[in-house]
């Protein structure tokens, strides 16, 4: 029995000092292949590690490039590792705390200023200037998704997605609504929710109870011309903008128009396998690149049933669609930065290594790269959507959000939370309101 | 001579526990130590540990709602499951006890869900099963009843794991099966001679020499129950969720440690877990002194 005592504390204890055993600074601008090797020039060659996310129709690809790359550079190996989204974080703390994160990792802007603020990201911008990277043919505002807050390129995006209004075209048809009009707004948008709402077949639901959902809500703050987030990282909109929001999504679970929270709260996790993915939903946000393996899913259920994807509603500051970018960055702990250049350079701007990506992540965000795909006459009309739907987005300039440290834990969690309490009665949207503020001041920016 | 054959055969001892004491300083003793240090300062596993005395606990004390609700998230678990768990695993234990044919092939089948445990494997099965479509309300719609996901309601979303830890209750079960048949038939007899029922057999001769079992299995499933994390992890896929109703204590430390990257006060959290399970289990030796009984010694 004392030994299960001492197995408790030896659990946790061993657990957390394993994860921290190494946590002395890494501020150490020690990055190896001396100082000159920070603008990304030298020899091409050596071992390199590549870490990125994804299941295995990603890692596939993702090999699929890394195999092209190492075909065209002898003597250059590399050593791939990929998790799902929720583990990659967790692992790339563990190997930052240990000096040992690889010398390309995946990136999102969501996440970037979490290692920005610790300092564990090389700047790519003397790598830009020495031509070891290049950025000629991808847009400015896409490149500046990878800066930090002090303006310096901390990682390369090569895909860009966006987040989309998913809308079941069949069942649309069949209950006689079409799809929203043009240029829709939010108040146009909960209208033709609930119009179809009532003519959807028994176990459907015309929307999810998606008040909860992070990327909607910022969304709506867009459309509406709101800050998102101050200088100095924390809640830049006001509580009565979330109050005004989560009003409107409980109007509609309320009256029954939205999947009640239980049953939301049983939704299966990825796009693919999502509620409206499995046609019991008549609208709701998805990733934009999501169209395609969530339509795969549908078109497997009986009634031959199509999606298609809209752009976020609109607001008096038009349109709601930012830009979620991913890249790779460089961390100061790595030894082989010219190697690493290399490799960014390769994966984002070869045509080649693009055709062989297929735009898996985003929208290539090399405008060469992305045009040769949808030019291809063999793209599947679906993944071509998908891709006009960005490049209009992108046409119309989307603001670029700076995440501030501590976004995806504290705010999105805090967020989904609070509105779990409104929507399971706990609370009321004045009260989640005030504790969310509280709980997510307290945690973002630090 | 002899001396120093001794001190030899001493140091070949040591030389053959050397591995383990080696593992026990460097990845136990060690680590403890240092999480002893973090839990008192600020550390976010990128930036060297920031020295901050006191503030983890007191923060966790004063200014954390979600750590107090954890708290009582786990609680509520523990005084639930432990005692379902022991008298499930009792009552089967006798069941098991009896003369009835294919009984070895009944202990097996009972213990299959303990080799299994509460695996992620089941855990995932739960959520399938206790899901708004899932096999518990399709059962329950045959008898005209409807109702929405287990797992998805605040309300029932603990019960589903206090349900996951009581379906491995193979491991209680057999050490309380063992001890049944450590127990003397003569005394059974006697009872039986004075007149004694099979009830009153139970509560005076069965169960005090049930006692030290009892105590060890009590012990055992309630550190054990303390610990959870597994099946909250899974079931509430990470989050605690819905509106923190699963929230136990283990998972909360995860989600400071490892998402939210506050590292010191984790450690803080694990040691107070640890200063917690020490004086619990200090109070339950003091307390058998009273109530568990060793043969004819009490």
């Amino acid at each position: 029995m004392r030994r299960r005592i001492g197995t408790t504390a030896l659990a946790c204890a061993t657990l957390l000092v394993f994860a921290g055993c190494n946590g002395t600074s890494v501020t150490n601008d020690n990055a190896g292949g001396g100082s000159d090797g920070k603008d990304g020039k030298g020899e091409v060659t050596g071992k390199l590690q590549l870490t990125f996310w994804g299941g295995a129709a990603r890692a596939q690809k993702t090999n699929a490039v890394a195999d092209m790359f190492v075909k065209e550079h002898s003597g250059v190996t590399i050593d791939r590792q990929n998790a799902d989204f929720g583990n990659y974080f967790n692992k790339l703390n563990i190997q930052a705390s240990s000096h040992t994160l690889p010398c390309v990792m995946q990136l999102q802007g969501r996440q970037l200023n979490d290692y920005t603020k610790r300092k564990v990201l090389l700047p790519l911008d003397p790598m830009i200037e020495s031509g070891a990277i290049k950025v000629d043919d991808i847009p400015k505002e896409i490149v500046d998704t990878g800066r930090g807050p002090d303006g310096k390129l901390y990682f390369l995006p090569y895909g860009a997605a966006y987040d989309a209004v998913g809308v079941n075209q069949t069942m649309a048809e069949q209950a006689g609504v079409g799809l929203p009009p043009d240029g829709y707004d939010w108040t146009q948008y909960t209208e033709w929710i609930t119009k179809a709402s009532a003519k959807l077949p028994k176990g459907t639901f015309a929307a999810g109870s998606r008040g909860g959902l992070p990327n909607f809500f910022i969304a709506y703050q867009l459309a509406n011309g709101k800050q998102l987030f101050t200088d100095d990282g924390k809640l830049g909109f006001t509580k009565e903008s979330l109050v005004e929001y989560w009003n409107m999504w409980e109007k509609l679970r309320t009256a029954g128009t939205t999947m009640g929270a239980d049953a939301q709260a049983d939704e299966p996790e990825g796009a693919e396998q999502g509620f409206i993915a499995q046609g019991k939903l008549l609208t709701d946000s998805i990733p934009g690149n999501a169209l395609t393996p969530a339509s795969a899913t549908l078109a497997s259920k009986p009634g031959e049933q199509k999606l298609t994807t809209l752009p976020m509603p609109s607001g008096p500051s038009g349109g709601g669609n930012a830009m979620f970018t991913s890249g790779f960055a460089i961390p100061t702990n790595c030894d082989n930065i010219p190697t690493a250049a290399a490799f960014i350079d390769f994966f984002t701007n070869n045509p080649e290594a693009g055709a062989a990506f297929k735009s898996d992540n985003g929208a290539a965000t090399n405008q060469k790269v992305l045009q040769a795909q949808v030019d291809d006459p063999k793209l599947a009309p679906l993944k071509k959507h998908e891709l006009e739907l960005y490049q209009q987005i992108v046409a119309k300039k989307p603001p670029t959000i700076l995440y501030p440290p501590g976004y995806q834990a504290t705010f999105e969690s805090a967020f989904t939370r609070a509105y779990e309490e409104v929507a399971f009665g706990k609370k009321s949207v004045q009260q989640a309101a005030d504790s969310f503020f509280t709980e997510a001041n307290a945690g973002l920016g630090g | 001579m002899k001396s120093s054959r001794t001190g030899r055969e001493g140091l070949t001892a040591y030389l053959f526990l050397s591995p383990w004491l080696i593992g026990i300083v460097l990845l136990t003793l060690g680590p403890m130590l240092y999480s002893a240090y973090l839990a008192f300062t600020s550390y976010d596993l990128l930036s060297p540990p920031r020295w901050i005395g006191l503030d983890n606990f007191r923060r966790m004390f004063t200014a954390d709602p979600r750590y107090l609700s954890s708290v009582r998230v786990t609680l509520v678990y523990v005084v639930v499951s432990v005692p379902l768990l022991l008298v499930l695993s009792m009552v089967l234990a006798l069941l098991l006890n009896k003369g009835i044919r294919f009984l070895s092939g009944y202990r097996a089948l009972f213990y299959l869900p303990s080799l299994m445990g509460a695996s992620v494997a089941i855990a995932v099965l739960w959520r399938q099963i206790f899901g708004g479509t899932g096999l518990v309300n399709q059962v329950l719609s045959l008898f005209g009843i409807t109702r929405g996901s287990w797992v998805g309601s605040p309300g029932t979303a603990l019960w589903t794991i206090v349900t996951l830890n009581l379906w491995a209750f193979g491991a209680t079960m057999i050490i309380f099966l063992a001890g049944l048949r450590q127990v003397p038939v003569e005394l059974h007899e006697a009872a039986a001679v004075d007149g004694a029922g099979p009830i009153r057999r139970f509560f005076s001769v069965t169960l005090p020499l049930m006692t030290p079992l009892i105590f060890f299995n009590l012990l055992l499933d309630t550190i054990h129950a303390f610990q959870a994390f597994t099946g909250a992890f899974v079931v509430s896929r990470g989050s605690g969720g819905p509106a923190d109703s699963t929230l136990f204590y283990t998972l909360y430390l995860y989600q400071q440690g490892f998402a939210e990257l506050k590292m010191g006060y984790a450690s803080a959290m694990a040691w107070t877990l640890v200063i917690v399970l020490a004086a619990f289990t200090g109070f339950l030796f003091l307390t058998a002194k009273r109530w568990v009984y060793y043969g004819d010694e009490r």
